[in-house]
């Protein structure tokens, strides 16, 4: 391979020499070199860009050796990081599998992502709609250009906070570093170039769809929270009725008890509460494969969104 | 002497030395530094010759960071991407005063041997 001429040269090399990394690796290792790359060449100001890259191979390393010490770095921060996640260790049997979810914390982060997703999609939708019609109304204006390049830098921040909770919760990859926009160029310049990136529009989109994947994800989580409690609960209610614990009027006010104090369950009262309570408990587990399921899928669509895919 | 074995038992022995060193540089220093700058100083130190490729640093940086051994923050700048700022953290001060007696235990021993002192 050809030594690099210019920094748009060597961040090519770079990514090639990285293809068969995760794209959240190639972000964060071609911002570092960018940094460094654009610091080296301000740092001589005698020098024209292709002479500095000449030197480049002897200081920063060619990118070849730069790509060797992402991939070694990575591998040693996967292993140090890696959530120790459920450990079916003993028996795994289906029962210890299907209740090992318990121990898992990614399913719990994961039910408390769905619930949250609502508050973060009515903000991020309504923050999308408004800078969008702002900017579309503001256009004719002096201040249209400077307040659409806020709006877009607001969202990429945006995109980079979801990202790393989603890191967090799921432990797929995210970038660690904003995506930058470039050498400095003329406002015109940047507001094409932002116009021409395909990310830009996949990142709004992102932020739109979170609204009513937001919905969707907190009716189900509230939806199965809330009957699995019920389950869960009643039983026991009825059975500190019947120890003496609760002392609590089942018959007036109480109109779910009178669902579930059918002819039947009052013939066999344990049978029937028994039953309630197994049914409760299986249902709160499925909710939360469920939620861990539904968010690593939703980590991968993020990321299909809100990363540059490998080019 | 063959120049591409001389080079990889320096890349084997850089391994875990990348780190200590900045751990070392940023507990040394009461302001907070930024990759370019940290790789420069390394250079100055070692007159002009750095031991190791600038561009292993940073992938270091970000996996002490990530380890909660350094905390960062972002400042824009007018010369390129906005540039990460690094500082150590109490976690990473500790871990510094460890390893560097663990580096103090192995030079001696490994000089006592190179030496011939104690043979």
């Amino acid at each position: 391979m050809n030594a690099p001429r210019s920094i748009d040269e060597y961040l090519k090399q770079l990514r090639r020499a990285l293809a068969d990394q995760d794209a959240a690796l190639i972000q964060d290792a071609l911002y570092d070199a960018e940094e460094y790359l654009r610091a080296e060449v301000a740092a001589h100001p005698d020098k024209s860009e292709s002479d500095v890259l000449e030197l480049i191979a002897s200081t920063y390393g060619a990118p070849e050796e730069v790509a060797a010490a992402y991939r070694d770095t990575e591998a040693k921060v996967r292993a140090a990081l890696k959530s120790p996640g459920a450990k079916v260790t003993a028996k795994s049997t289906a029962l210890t599998r299907f209740f090992g979810v318990y121990l898992d914390p990614r399913a719990y982060s994961s039910l408390f992502f769905m619930l949250l997703t609502l508050a973060t999609g009515i903000v991020y939708f309504t923050f999308v709609v408004a800078g969008l019609s702002l900017s579309a109304g503001f256009a004719i204006l002096i201040i249209g250009v400077p307040f659409f390049l806020v709006f877009i830098g607001i969202a990429r921040v945006i995109a980079l906070g979801e990202g790393r909770l989603l890191e967090a919760i799921t432990g797929e990859r995210m970038p660690r570093r904003p995506l930058h926009p470039g050498p400095a160029a003329s406002w015109w310049a940047r507001i094409l170039e932002m116009l021409k990136d395909l990310r830009t529009w996949t990142t709004l989109a992102y932020l739109l769809v979170m609204l009513p994947l937001g919905i969707i994800y907190f009716t189900v989580a509230v939806t199965g929270l809330a009957i699995s409690a019920t389950f869960i609960g009643t039983p026991l209610l009825l059975l500190g009725q019947h120890l003496g614990w609760v002392h609590w009027d089942f018959t007036n006010d109480v109109t779910l008890f009178n669902g579930v104090g059918s002819a039947w369950s009052m013939e066999h009262p344990v049978f029937s509460s028994t039953l309630l309570f197994v049914a409760g408990l299986i249902i709160l587990t499925l909710l939360m494969h469920l939620a861990r399921a539904l968010i690593r899928g939703h980590a991968r669509l993020a990321k299909s969104l809100l990363v540059v895919p490998g080019a | 002497m063959d120049d591409t074995q001389a080079r990889k038992f320096q890349k084997d022995l850089n391994g875990g030395l990348v780190a200590l060193v900045l751990l070392g540089v940023l507990g040394h220093t009461s302001e907070d530094l930024y990759g370019y700058e940290i790789a420069k100083r390394l250079q100055k130190a070692n007159r002009g010759e750095a031991l190791f490729k600038e561009g292993t640093v940073y992938p270091v940086l970000r996996a002490l960071a990530a380890q909660g051994l350094l905390t960062s923050r972002v400042v824009p700048s007018y010369a390129g991407p906005a540039r990460r700022y690094y500082r150590i953290t109490d976690e990473g001060r500790a871990m510094l005063a460890q390893w560097s007696e663990i580096w103090r235990q192995t030079r001696g021993f490994v000089d006592r041997f190179i030496e011939g002192t104690d043979a």
